[in-house]
C-alpha cells in the first residue's frame, strides 16, 4: 500500500501528463475533425466536437481545385531522391569526422559547425542567382543540391558521434586487412549504427517533405507543384471553405505523421543511450 | 606498419569531398557572393553596378529595416528562452515513463510549416476560429489577437514554441546521460526536488543547453519566415515584419538584390554576434566552476 503523499504525487503527475498531452495534440485533432465538415455550410457558431454530416467531401474538394494528386507524386519522387542521398552524403561526412585527426578534422569540424550557424535565410538569395546563372532554376536540381551535402550538418554531427562510439579496432583491423574508406564505410561503420540511419532517415524525410521555401523559389507551373506548394495555392486561390483548406493541410501533414509514428522508438525509446544519440 | 595505418586514416577525409563541395558550393560561395553583391545595385536583369558603401547607408536611414531587426531580436528573445524551458521541463517530466506522452510532444514539430501556419490561421480566427469559439463558450469576446501588434507577435511565438521537438530530443537524451546513481544519493540526503534540480541537473545539462540556445537562435532567425508570410502577412503596422520576410520582399518581389544582399550580411553579422556572445557566457561559467 503506497503512502498517500506518494499517491498524490503520482495521481497529479498523470494529471499533468495528461493535461500537456491534450495541449500538444489538440491544435491536430482540432485540424482533423474542421477537415470533415461538409465545404460550403455558413462557419460554425459554437464549439463542436465532431461536425455534423461529418464526411470526405472536403477533401474530394481539395483534389478538385489543385492538382495534390500530382503535387503528392512530386513530393514522393523528391523524397525518394532526397532521403538516400543525405543519408549517403552525411554518413560520409560522419564518418570522415570521426576518424580524422589534425588539420582535416579542424577543417571538417569548422565546416560543420560553420553550417550550423548560418541562417538558411542568410543565402537563400545569392543561391538562387547562382542557380539562375547556370540555368538551372525552374529544374528540381535547385531543391535537390543540398542533400549532397547532408541534408543538414545536424545529420553529419549525429552520424559522427555514432560513428565515435564504435571500437578503433574494428577500422585498424580491416585497414590492415588493405579495406579502403569505402568499403569501411559500407561494410563496418554504416551496419553497426542502423538506428542512427534511422533516425536521420526520417529527420531527412521530414526535411525534404515540408520543405517549402526551396519550391516556392525555383518552381513554377502546374505540373511542377509539390505538397506543400499545392496547399500555399489552395490558399492563394482565396477559398473561405475552411474544411477545404484543412482537407488540404491534412493531407500534406499526414505522410510526415505517420512516418514519425513508424520511426518514433528510435528517437524516443525509453533505454539509456537510445534515442537519436543512438548506440 | 603504424604509418600506413594512420595513412588510412587520414584518407576517409575523402569521404567528405561531396560535401566540403556542396556546403562550398551552396553556402560559402552564395555567401560570398552576398558580401560582393551588397556594394552593387543589382536587379537580376542587368548587370550589377557599383555603388560603394551606398546601400548600408541606406540601411541606417531605413525605418522599416530596424523594425525588421528589432522584431527578429524580439523574437528570438521570447521564443528561445521560452521553447528552452518548455522542452527542459518536458524532459525532465517525461524521461521515464509514457512513450505515448513523448510522441505527442514530439507530433506539432513533424507538421510541414506550411500546413502548420495554416492550422494555426484557422485556429486564431477572430470570427469562427476554435480558439475564439471556445473563449467565447466560457465568456472571453476579446480574441482579435492577430489584429494587435503585441498580440500578434505573442501568436506566433506561441505557434513556433510548440515546436521544440528536436530541443525536446536531445534534453531527453542529455538526461538520460546523467547517472542515475547521483539521484540515488540526493535522495537518500533527503534533497527536495527543487534543490536537486538546482544542485544536480541544471549544473550538468548546462552545457547542453548554452549550445542548443545558440542553435535556437540561429534557427528562431529563419522559423519566422512562413508564419508571418502566411498568418499576418508582416503586419499590423509591420509588428512582426521579421528580417527574413523583409529580405525576402526586397530581394524576391522588388529585386532590389544589392540591398537585400546588405540586410543579409547585418543578419548574418549579429546572428555570429549573439551566437559568440553566449558561448562566451557558457566558457566564463565553466572556468568559475572550475575555480
Amino acid at each position: 500500500m503506497p503512502s498517500p503523499v506518494r499517491l498524490l504525487r503520482s495521481t497529479s503527475r498523470v494529471l499533468l501528463v495528461g493535461v500537456l498531452v491534450a495541449l500538444f495534440l489538440a491544435p491536430l485533432v482540432v485540424m482533423f475533425t474542421g477537415s470533415l465538415r461538409p465545404p460550403g455550410l455558413p462557419p460554425p457558431r459554437g464549439v463542436e466536437l465532431l461536425p455534423q454530416g461529418a464526411g470526405l467531401a472536403a477533401y474530394a474538394s481539395t483534389f478538385e481545385r489543385v492538382p495534390f494528386g500530382r503535387a503528392l507524386l512530386n513530393s514522393v519522387l523528391l523524397a525518394a531522391i532526397m532521403v538516400p542521398l543525405s543519408v549517403i552524403t552525411a554518413s560520409w561526412a560522419g564518418l570522415a569526422l570521426a576518424q580524422t585527426s589534425g588539420w582535416r578534422w579542424r577543417t571538417l569540424a569548422g565546416a560543420v559547425l560553420l553550417l550550423v550557424m548560418v541562417p538558411a535565410t542568410a543565402v537563400w538569395l545569392t543561391r538562387f542567382a547562382v542557380f539562375k546563372v547556370l540555368g538551372l532554376t525552374g529544374t528540381a536540381v535547385p531543391l535537390v543540391a543540398p542533400a549532397l551535402m547532408g541534408g543538414s550538418p545536424l545529420f553529419v554531427l549525429l552520424y559522427a558521434v555514432a560513428f565515435r562510439r564504435l571500437p578503433q579496432e574494428l577500422f585498424e583491423a580491416a585497414r590492415l586487412e588493405g579495406a579502403g574508406p569505402l568499403r569501411l564505410w559500407r561494410s563496418i561503420a554504416l551496419p553497426l549504427v542502423r538506428p542512427t540511419t534511422a533516425a536521420v532517415a526520417l529527420l531527412a524525410f521530414g526535411l525534404s517533405w515540408s520543405n517549402f521555401i526551396d519550391p516556392l523559389l525555383y518552381l513554377s507551373g502546374e505540373d511542377a507543384l509539390t505538397a506543400p506548394l499545392a496547399l500555399h495555392a489552395l490558399e492563394l486561390l482565396g477559398s473561405t471553405q475552411w474544411p477545404v483548406l484543412l482537407a488540404g493541410a491534412v493531407v500534406v501533414t499526414l505522410p510526415a505523421v505517420l512516418a514519425f509514428l513508424g520511426a518514433q522508438r528510435l528517437f524516443l525509446g525509453e533505454e539509456r543511450g537510445s534515442g537519436w544519440l543512438g548506440r | 606498419m603504424k604509418a600506413g595505418a594512420s595513412h588510412g586514416r587520414e584518407a576517409m577525409l575523402f569521404l567528405a569531398a561531396p560535401f566540403l563541395v556542396a556546403a562550398a558550393l551552396l553556402v560559402g560561395l552564395p555567401a560570398l557572393l552576398a558580401l560582393g553583391l551588397a556594394f552593387t545595385e543589382y536587379d537580376a536583369l542587368s548587370a550589377p553596378r557599383f555603388v560603394g558603401a551606398a546601400h548600408f547607408l541606406r540601411l541606417w536611414d531605413d525605418p522599416l529595416f530596424w523594425t525588421a531587426l528589432g522584431n527578429s531580436l524580439l523574437f528570438a528573445a521570447l521564443a528561445v528562452p521560452l521553447r528552452l524551458a518548455l522542452a527542459l521541463g518536458l524532459a525532465l517530466l517525461l524521461h521515464k515513463g509514457g512513450r505515448l506522452a513523448r510522441s505527442a510532444v514530439f507530433l506539432p514539430t513533424v507538421v510541414p510549416d506550411i500546413a502548420y501556419a495554416l492550422l494555426w490561421l484557422w485556429l486564431l480566427n477572430p470570427l469562427y476560429g476554435p480558439l475564439a469559439l471556445g473563449l467565447k463558450a466560457v465568456g472571453v469576446a476579446d480574441s482579435g489577437w492577430l489584429l494587435t501588434p503585441w498580440g500578434a507577435r505573442g501568436a506566433l511565438v506561441a505557434l513556433t514554441v510548440f515546436q521544440l521537438g528536436e530541443v525536446f530530443v536531445v534534453l531527453l537524451a542529455a538526461r538520460r546521460e546523467l547517472p542515475e546513481e547521483l539521484y540515488e544519493l540526493c535522495e537518500l540526503e533527503g534533497g527536495g526536488a527543487l534543490t536537486v534540480f538546482r544542485r544536480v541537473t541544471l549544473p550538468l545539462m548546462a552545457p547542453t543547453l548554452a549550445l542548443l540556445a545558440a542553435r535556437d537562435v540561429v534557427v528562431s532567425l529563419q522559423t519566422t519566415f512562413v508564419p508571418a508570410l502566411v498568418i499576418t502577412q508582416g503586419g499590423p503596422r509591420y509588428a512582426t515584419t521579421f528580417l527574413p520576410l523583409y529580405i525576402y520582399q526586397n530581394g524576391f518581389e522588388y529585386l532590389r538584390l544589392g540591398y537585400a544582399s546588405a540586410m543579409t550580411w547585418v543578419m548574418f553579422l549579429v546572428t555570429a554576434a549573439m551566437v559568440a556572445a553566449q558561448l562566451w557566457v557558457l566558457r566564463g561559467w565553466r572556468a568559475s566552476r572550475e575555480a
